[in-house]
């Protein structure tokens, strides 16, 4: 990643344009808006995993001095019949209706002007409940007569899942297949076969700052601040929501203190701006720490994969069948299922293949996005099965890997043909950092050693739309006005970096315009790494577009072809005096074809590739099971960086994320009810934790496609990552371990299993 | 003995006094009363680092402390760094690293890393990363805020 | 009805310290440096009608001293984390509290707790307290029926339990500085660097050539209070140091104590950590 580009803007580091107010504590957080007469809302939960209310009484905290009213349904529903959203299924109520469906579900609200009264007041509600059976594995849920709910309701947005609608008797709130050749007569032929069944655990983005909305509701107007990955989805949904026009639901999003996937779709909006709806007032509702544990999560999953082999070490066949345990509430789980499914056969060219993937109501807090969409998940499966085989082929797991690895060119798995995507490149680099060709000490004492690697791909959210505007203004200055929201990745900078290449001016100088959905143009939203290509080229196009209309206006103005005249002179020459803009606008949806909901084939299923790969060196004590990551290396595929140091950091970022996720972070429940919830027993990752050699980078890489030949890079160190730690270990010990986390307690079973088994043969 | 009370401070320097309820934290006075918005909550817990301020030159965790005690004392928070619009070397040092991301811990993570440097000016990275255990980056910037503390270091010759 | 209301004292001596925390009510609560009590707080965990200051009401709940024969020292009970840390005379006498000081919480924390708070908290997860029993500390309690000085391992009652009768306020501890003794105190975490210990163990040991001439074992964090380790102890006392012994030590601890199964593992494995990571620290400090 250096910075010799003779390129003026692209491929330079240059400092985030809020630098400065990010080191003097002044950014602009959702977090710190107060609005006059505003009210504050704290949420009353259940505690209950699945149970009907009997009865609430909140005539105690409604009496407490200061405060305002306490909400339950029914007053949401004296104004809104039918209080339920969700993305691709309407099925969460703002606060629960006559069932709490896990525990931690909010089932009233307290309001006060004071938020320690509001909160003092929670402790004067009381609900009764008749307790239902409950449950919480998915791969039980899958067959269970117990069910989370009556009947699938698919909301209208995604028009490929209208097939569900009305379904009963079923926790499976959807079934996705991919179908690729003949499964049965390769497995039937095969020299080999193995079988493995996987499991990860439930786990929370934890943004530092806490989920958050404000809504203002006032004369059939609605505007919401809130810390949201999504503003135009948000306008959308709350316009439906609430049936007003999309012009009469305003939604603006400043600085966002970390998303990671988990504040995209409806979040807090739907319970924020129903209240404010009821009671006419601003209201604003911030999460604690520990109650974003029951806002949303990344799915547990099961992962059963099958793969036929021959003898030479050519995989001729695989079956993914996954189970992804989606909590109480549908969320995005669904779209998850999907996309994370249809690459979960991994980067391999593989002639024949099945995949089902299942979408699994429980009773536990709700799954969404995070990170990767289900990726990081199917990799730990899939790239933990190819050491394994190669293992018992007695083969190099990187040779085992490059006698299947997927090539541009060649069809993966939907049929899509795999283009500019680098993944041999990307491990090969990963085994230059491990001196993969070289002889390794494992050690034969109380500590051993151990290296792994792995690779990954994922296809990115299709098909999505980004739409930008360039504003010149009389005196030649521009503005952005982009929906993407700055959540920390850097999109202000890497947006003004690419309008400033187009428009020949210093990135630095660029104004970017944050989303406010009265002002700036529609974006799908920000997440799955979509928005350096999909708003990346939308702002290019919207810059070539304002370029091209100065060059329009200097033809009308009679001026030659190359007199370059700064806008500033042009527009003065037109309109007489400093006055008037150039408006260039862009729109961008990439080329995309529809999966068949039977095969899940298709010409075009996504318009680039993720692609991760990783490696690691550990060190185990054999006698406790405790073990260091001694080594870390990412490499990953994201096209030309346009901001080399800010790509960098989105590397090594998400890496230490999945770190997290591999080692130290797990929700942990009992009888559902989550144990762990707060900073002091879930253990995110922290400065002692990151890897003392910890090696992150890209490839030298370009995709076409994207513009000035980016694409997106906030998830692809998240895929490889826990399988290369896990084959590392799997390296030191002697035996795979098969569930996430890897903890210390995991690895000394794992050694304890392989001596009981020594000793017994 | 009251739940109320009078209190004077200087806060970054100024003479201040503001009315407390004893149930107010150092937080709640910066923010409600002051729009000092650098220090912030989120873990609520003293483990994030988010919410730290400089308590009569000690940095404490701003979430668990009472304003009711901060009478007499002097207050300084990442608002109070910058003299006018040059940046403390510690401001500068994180921009120059790139030591952020969403931005939201960085406060806390400037203010203890100008405690660390003036306590030990050339700290090892063991040094570095023990003392700033109680900051939590979830964007994880920490091999950048390692670099910027580092930096600092070298400069201090 | 009205909020509850939280009254604040800081009251300027002993007898209107005890008057304040005789409460009707008996939710007054004493207050050191706040910082457990906070977190305990805004959990709602509990909810006091009035915290009493322990700022000023006596000049003996401050300063650390190390008496005229240098056989041990006086540290008041509000005196911070911090100050011993940075006390140069104490962390070269007792090095052992500024090795356990490291992996302590974070300087925040150890800039606003206090030593009298951390010992009356109670929580076993903490790492100060086994280490102060493994020094034979002891702590002055004073209260309205007068002073008492015990064995600050008899504090403990339980999980954020003590044997401090009700008024009874932490004063000072004493913590000998004995000639002769390898100390150690070993943070096991099994999550994050950064996480509360899955055992703590706070070792003392006194060498006679290769003999063990007397030790001190003390568990926390896997109990509900720093307990001694009378099994393992026994084992180890009066005999010669060897791998085999230090292997029995091990299974002695093990099996001496009940853990209870948590997030940071389960009760068997503990209690295999327990074993290895005594075994290994005495080997150290024997060398």
């Amino acid at each position: 990643m250096s910075d010799l580009n003779p390129s003026p803007q692209i491929g330079r580091s240059i400092p985030r344009l809020e630098a400065r107010a990010k080191v003097t504590g002044r950014t602009e957080y959702v977090h710190h808006l107060r609005l006059p007469g505003m009210l504050h809302g704290k949420i009353f939960r259940s505690t209950m995993p699945h149970a009907l209310i009997r009865k609430i009484d909140v005539s105690a905290a409604a009496a407490l001095e200061g405060v305002y009213r306490v909400v339950t349904i029914d007053d949401i529903k004296t104004v809104l019949p039918h209080p339920y959203y969700g993305p691709a299924f309407h099925d969460q109520p703002v606060l629960a209706d006559g069932k709490v469906r896990f525990a931690g579900e909010p089932v009233a609200v307290v309001l006060a002007y004071d938020r320690k009264i509001a909160e003092e007041a929670l402790g004067l509600i009381e609900v009764e409940y008749e307790e239902l059976p409950a449950v919480f594995d998915e791969m039980e849920a899958a067959e269970s007569s117990t069910l989370v709910h009556d009947e699938l309701k698919p909301a209208a947005t995604f028009p490929d899942l209208q097939h569900l609608k009305g379904r009963r008797g079923t926790n499976i709130a959807l079934d996705y297949k991919l179908r690729r050749g003949d499964v049965d007569a390769a497995f039937a032929m095969a020299d080999h076969v193995f079988e493995h069944e996987f499991r990860t655990q439930q786990v929370m983005h934890i943004p530092m700052e806490p989920f958050v909305t404000v809504a203002d509701v006032v004369d059939g107007q609605a505007t919401i601040h809130t810390a949201s990955q999504g503003p135009s989805f948000v306008r959308i949904e709350m316009a439906r929501f609430l049936g007003l026009p999309e012009n009469k639901v305003r939604v603006k999003v400043p600085h966002l203190g970390g998303g990671f996937g988990g504040k995209l779709y409806i979040k807090l909006e739907a319970l924020v701006t129903s209240l404010s709806l009821l009671v006419g007032k601003p209201v604003k509702i911030s999460l604690t720490m520990e109650e974003q544990f029951f806002m949303v999560t990344r799915h547990p999953c099961t992962f059963k994969i099958k793969s036929a082999v021959t003898k030479d070490g050519k995989i001729t066949a695989r079956q993914c069948r996954i189970w992804w345990n989606g909590g109480a509430y549908a969320d995005i789980g669904p779209r998850v299922t999907q996309k994370a499914g249809f690459t979960s056969a991994g980067p391999y060219d593989i002639d024949n293949v099945w995949i089902d993937s299942y979408a699994v109501y429980t009773n536990r807090p709700p799954a969404g996005a995070l990170r990767g969409f289900g990726a990081p998940q199917t990799a730990w499966a899939y790239e933990c099965h190819m050491d394994m085989m190669a293992r018992e082929l007695g083969l190099d797991p990187a040779d085992f890997r490059r006698r299947n690895i997927l090539r541009n060119g060649r069809p993966q798995a939907s049929g899509t043909l795999l283009r500019d995507a680098d993944i041999e490149l990307s491990m090969d680099q990963v085994m230059g950092h491990l001196n993969w060709s070289k002889p390794f000490d494992h050690g034969n004492g109380a500590v051993r050693r151990g290296r792994g690697l792995a690779i990954g791909f994922k296809g990115i959210t299709a098909p999505t739309t980004s739409v930008a505007i360039v504003n010149l203004y009389g005196d030649g200055s521009c503005a952005l006005y982009i929906g993407t929201v700055d959540m920390g990745q850097g999109s202000d900078t890497v947006m003004a970096q690419i309008a400033g290449e187009v428009l020949n001016m210093d990135a630095a100088a660029i104004k970017v315009i944050h989303p406010d959905t009265d002002v700036t143009p529609y974006d799908m939203g920000t997440l799955g790494s979509r928005s350096t290509f999909h708003m990346g080229t939308a702002v290019r196009l919207a810059a070539e577009d304002a370029r091209n209309k100065i060059e329009e206006l200097a033809r009308d103005l009679g001026l030659p072809p190359g007199s370059n005249l700064p806008v500033a002179e042009l527009l003065r020459k037109k309109y007489g005096m400093q006055a008037g803009n150039i408006i260039g606008t862009g729109s961008f949806i990439p080329d995309y074809e529809k999966p068949d909901s039977e095969t899940g084939q298709s010409r075009m299923a996504t318009p680039f590739w993720g692609v991760g790969a990783s490696g690691a060196e550990v060190e185990v004590d054999m006698e406790t099971g405790q073990f260091t990551v001694t080594k870390l290396i990412n490499v990953a595929d994201i096209g030309v960086p346009i901001n080399p140091k800010l790509a960098k950091v989105q590397l090594s970022g998400a890496g230490i994320m999945q770190y997290g996720f591999t080692t130290t972070e797990n929700m942990i429940f009992q009888n559902g009810q989550l144990t762990n919830g707060s900073l002091a027993d879930y253990k995110i990752p922290s400065l002692l934790d990151m890897p003392r050699d910890f090696i992150n980078e890209a490839t030298q890489s370009r995709d076409p496609q994207g513009p000035f030949g980016a694409k997106g890079a906030g998830e692809s160190t998240t895929i490889a990552l826990s399988p290369a730690i896990g084959n590392a270990i799997a390296d030191a010990i002697g035996v795979h371990l098969l569930d996430l986390p890897i903890t210390p307690e995991t690895v000394y079973r794992a050694i304890q299993s392989v001596k009981s088994a020594k000793a017994g043969a | 003995m009251s739940t109320h009370r009078l209190i004077r401070f200087t806060l970054n320097g100024v003479p201040s006094k503001a009315m407390v309820s004893s149930q107010d934290t150092l937080i709640d006075l910066l923010q409600n009363q002051f729009d000092l918005k650098g220090a912030r909550e989120s873990c609520s817990q003293g483990l994030c680092g988010c919410c730290t301020v400089y308590l009569n030159d000690k940095a404490i965790s701003a979430c668990l402390s009472l304003a009711w005690f901060a009478d007499g004392a002097e207050i300084r928070t990442i608002e109070g760094l910058a003299q006018g619009e040059t940046l403390d070397p510690v401001q500068q040092a994180f921009i120059d690293a790139g030591a952020f991301q969403c931005g939201f811990c960085t406060s806390g993570f400037i203010m203890m890393t100008k405690k660390l440097l003036e306590e030990n000016p050339h700290p090892t990275e063991e040094e570095i990363r023990h003392y700033l255990v109680g900051n939590l980056c979830r964007c994880s910037a920490y091999p950048e805020i390692i670099d910027a503390v580092k930096a600092l270091s070298r400069r201090a010759g | 009805m009205a909020m509850a209301d939280l009254d604040i004292h800081e009251p300027g001596d002993l007898a209107e310290a005890f008057c304040l925390l005789r409460a009707p009510d008996g939710a007054a609560r004493p207050m050191g440096g706040g910082t457990a009590l906070m977190l305990m707080m805004k959990a709602q965990l509990f909810k006091p009608s009035a915290l009493v200051s322990l700022a000023k009401v006596d000049p003996r709940f401050h300063g650390v001293e190390l008496s005229a024969d240098g056989a041990s020292f006086s540290i008041g009970a509000m005196t911070t984390f911090a100050e011993l840390e940075h006390h140069a005379d104490l962390c070269a006498r007792l090095p052992v509290i500024a090795q356990t000081m490291v992996t302590l919480a974070n300087p925040r924390v150890r800039n606003v707790a206090t030593i009298g708070g951390n010992l009356a908290h109670a929580d076993p997860h903490l790492d100060l307290p086994p280490v102060w029993a493994s020094l034979d500390a002891e702590v002055s309690v004073i209260g309205p029926q007068g002073e008492r000085r015990f064995p600050v391992i008899e504090l403990f009652a339980g999980y954020y339990e003590t044997t401090l009768q009700p008024g009874e306020l932490i004063m000072r501890l004493h913590a000998p500085v004995q000639q002769g003794w390898r100390r150690r105190y070993v943070k096991v975490t099994t999550r994050s660097a950064h996480d509360w210990p899955a055992i703590g163990i706070a070792i003392g040991l006194k060498m006679q050539g290769a003999r063990c001439e007397d030790l001190r074992l003390i568990l926390s964090a896997a109990t509900d209070r720093p307990t001694r380790l009378v099994a393992a102890e026994a084992v180890v006392r009066g005999q010669a140091i060897t791998d085999d012994l230090l292997a029995a030590a091990g299974k002695a601890a093990a099996s001496e104590v009940h853990i209870e199964t948590d997030s940071r593992g389960s009760s068997d494995y503990k209690a295999h950590l327990l074993s290895v990571h005594l075994k290994r620290a005495l080997h150290d400090l024997c060398e």
